[in-house]
């Protein structure tokens, strides 16, 4: 009920113009409301029963969820390194496996809701739990306990965020400019840390989910995709694009350059038919996936050239800095 | 991933950072930049020759104290090289260059020997080549001649071998692996020990292939010193690193803030210090092998300040300083000029409590073992530190007024039409 009365306090301060006021009412705490419903569902349903077939359902449902915030990677999402956790990828050294495997095999008491908190980011979350419910090869145990863990804590990893957005970080965001808001000194600054995400996401979505996979002409490499054991590679990069999409429409009206960027991008993502991206390997699939990436990229430009000038910010730092 | 950088497009315009007639002058903040530059790269120079005499003699004499003597000097190369980091994103120049020198992390099995815990990777079929075991082998189905271990061969055929990162074999990494070996102490006290026994010649030869391991750690140190000589270059009187900020001070400035805020966030708050402790790995530690990570991480903190405050004490105690990019902001806000050189200095303490406790024998690997919680909040002190200041870095980029450069290759931006065809 709360984040009900909420939202439409939200709604009766929205001005006409799309800012950041509506990205918030109608694209962040949706967002969050869907992810955190749908990993409750998801621990929900393992606790009652954790049968890997039964649970894929459950599982598909919040990982779409979780592309729908994926972006958003500030505030709440990144206290105490949370977004991590949620979807620790990529995994070169394959970090994830080997973890699972000394739980596996471990201490039970590894698993209670106390301490499975403190286990590496690479066992937990969506990709921790994708292994388990999908295995490449047979578990060395039974990992009915393990994946009970493992959605229990990502539904209260969800609760966390949801719940700190809607009770402490909107108001956060809406005082922006106010006396004693550090964390927004400006409103400009709130613009520029939306734009920031939606840059930062596409650069991940080529660089990362489509260049992995992609490698060379000579040397692709399908096993790096993201998700592939799902058969998830090319949703999630639809999903993505569709929420980064959905997000620059509360931003602003007045972008129509990047709007038909995204559609050009999002019709390539859905016409592919390529789940995940074993087509790589072949010559004509190889080339499909460099389209795809090719208009990310082209949308890429049109967002720093068009909304950057239109919300008038350029990008900010963001985590993808480094190597 | 390369960094995408850009200031903002926002409300005050540079005229707004020269008018006021006390302010420091762009052209002049540039030219303490690269003279802050130019003396960091040459102290870096300096003390890699250092190590490389040392080197020279572990090989001429292998012994305790001629490997010790060794490593003391690849810990006293450090300091002045990761103070030089706050160069690196922002300037192409460096950037590009950046990764013979202090690639990271690294699938050490490519050079030696690698215990039986190493593993195998998924992603790189080379993590175990062991080039000093094999003088020839295959690299993507192309046969390789190791007979002669180069510098050429370094970095010409091994470096990213296969076009995969973690196939590091040049730079600070590969030397600091050649000299301590692997730490196999996980998240418990202990570096790397190699013995010296592995660089005797003939009998006593601990390893095998001692000939070659010397022939790797002489070659990668050689070529360490032959690629600081190339950036020290590019930044002293006429190096094309330095014409080019010259020639733009407006872009200057912006390449100061970019590789400030770059460092801070995705690079050293993120990449180095809280994912590794997110995935209580020890590997996960910038220079693993010497358990010397917490003093990079320190020397980092202090190069980000000595860019912002326009200087540079050397490791002759000399000092470089001239005028600031801080009094630009000062002169434009002072407030956010205040704010950020607060923060700044909040950084180094942060991350100078780490090098304590890492001097006082919690190194920085056993802070990131799980349920460490002093070391959990010694590491997040620093990493909170370091994302603070990043949003007064955007905040003295506003001020300034600095509009950005453009995305790197965006061949797509000058001709939208050709991507689609």
């Amino acid at each position: 009920m709360l984040l009900r009365a909420t939202l439409l306090s939200f709604c009766l301060a929205t001005p006409a113009l799309a800012d950041f006021e509506q990205t918030l009412s109608d694209h962040i705490l949706p967002g969050y409301a869907t992810f955190a419903a749908s990993t409750q569902a998801l621990a929900d349903a393992a606790a009652k029963d954790c049968k890997a077939d039964d649970l894929k359902p459950a599982f598909n449902a919040a990982y779409d969820a979780w592309l729908g915030v994926q972006h958003l990677r500030f505030g709440p999402a990144e206290a105490d390194g949370l977004s991590v956790a949620i979807g620790f990828w990529p995994d070169p050294k394959g970090s994830g496996a080997k973890a699972q495997r000394a739980l596996l095999l471990g201490d039970p008491a590894q698993l209670s809701p106390e301490h499975f908190p403190d286990q590496s980011v690479a066992a937990r979350g969506l990709t921790g739990l994708e292994r388990l419910l999908y295995p490449a090869e047979p578990l060395p145990a039974d990992p009915c306990a393990l994946i009970q863990a493992t959605t229990l804590d990502l539904a209260r990893m969800a609760k966390i965020i949801n719940d700190n957005w809607v009770n402490t970080y909107s108001k956060t965001m809406l005082t922006a400019g106010d006396l004693g808001n550090t964390t927004f000194q400006t409103r400009p600054e709130v613009r520029q840390t939306l734009f920031t995400q939606v840059v930062a996401a596409l650069e991940f979505d080529k660089d990362t989910r489509l260049a992995r996979p992609l490698g060379t002409f000579d040397q692709p490499r399908p096993e790096r995709a993201e998700a592939v054991a799902s058969g998830r590679s090319q949703r999630n990069v639809l999903l993505s694009l569709q929420a980064l999409r959905a997000m620059v429409v509360t931003l602003t009206p007045d972008a129509p350059l990047t709007l038909a960027g995204f559609d050009r991008a999002i019709k390539l993502a859905e016409s592919l038919d390529d789940p995940s991206f074993v087509g790589v390997a072949t010559p004509q699939g190889h080339l499909k996936v460099e389209i795809l990436q090719q208009a990310i990229s082209a949308v890429t430009d049109t967002v720093v050239s068009e909304l950057g000038p239109e919300l008038d910010v350029g990008v900010g730092f963001n985590a993808a800095d480094g190597d | 991933m390369r960094p995408l950088f850009l200031g903002l497009l926002a409300t005050s315009a540079l005229t707004a950072v020269v008018s006021p007639a006390l302010a420091a002058d762009p052209a002049a903040v540039t030219k303490t930049y690269a003279d802050i530059a130019a003396a960091g790269y040459e102290d870096s120079l300096t003390t890699a020759k250092t190590l490389q005499a040392a080197v020279d003699a572990l090989i001429a004499a292998p012994s305790e104290d001629s490997l010790k003597a060794a490593r003391a000097a690849w810990i006293a190369s450090r300091p002045a090289y990761m103070q030089t980091e706050a160069f690196r994103f922002g300037n192409a120049a460096v950037d590009d260059w950046e990764g013979k020198v202090n690639a990271w992390p690294l699938d050490e099995g490519l050079i030696d020997y690698v215990d039986a815990s190493y593993g195998k990777s998924e992603e790189n079929d080379l993590a175990t080549l062991n080039v000093i075991a094999n003088p020839k082998f295959k690299i993507s189905g192309v046969e390789v001649d190791a007979t002669k271990i180069t510098p050429e061969l370094i970095s010409g055929t091994l470096q990213e071998a296969g076009g995969i990162e973690a196939n590091v074999a040049s730079g600070y990494h590969a030397v600091e692996f050649l000299l301590w070996g692997q730490d196999l102490n996980g998240t418990g006290p202990g570096a790397g020990n190699r013995p010296f026994t592995d660089y005797v010649q003939g009998d006593g030869c601990t390893g095998g292939h001692c000939d070659r391991r010397a022939d790797y750690l002489k070659a990668a140190t050689d070529l360490l010193v032959t690629d600081l000589e190339d950036m020290a270059g590019q930044w002293a009187n006429g190096g094309a690193a330095r014409a080019t900020v010259e020639a733009d001070p407006k872009a200057a400035l912006s390449a100061v803030l970019t590789g400030m805020g770059s460092l801070s966030y995705g690079e050293v708050a993120g990449q180095r210090m809280r994912l590794g402790l997110m995935l209580n790995d020890p590997e996960e530690e910038h220079d693993c092998f010497s358990d010397n990570t917490a003093a990079s991480h320190f020397y980092d903190g202090v190069g980000i300040q000595n860019v912002y405050l326009g200087t540079y004490t050397r490791v002759d105690g000399s000092v470089v300083s001239g005028p600031s990019i801080s009094e630009l902001v000062a002169a434009a806000d002072p407030a956010v000029d205040t704010q950020l050189k607060a923060e700044l200095a909040a950084t180094v303490t942060a991350l100078g409590a780490i090098k304590s406790a890492s001097d006082g024998g919690m190194a920085y690997d056993q802070m990131l073992a799980a349920g460490n919680k002093e070391g959990e909040a010694l590491v997040m002190g620093g990493v909170n530190a370091l994302v603070t200041q990043t949003a007064s870095i955007e905040r003295a980029i506003t001020t300034l007024g600095l509009t950005g450069t453009s995305i790197e290759g965006s061949e797509s931006l000058d001709n939208p039409d050709a991507v689609f065809q």
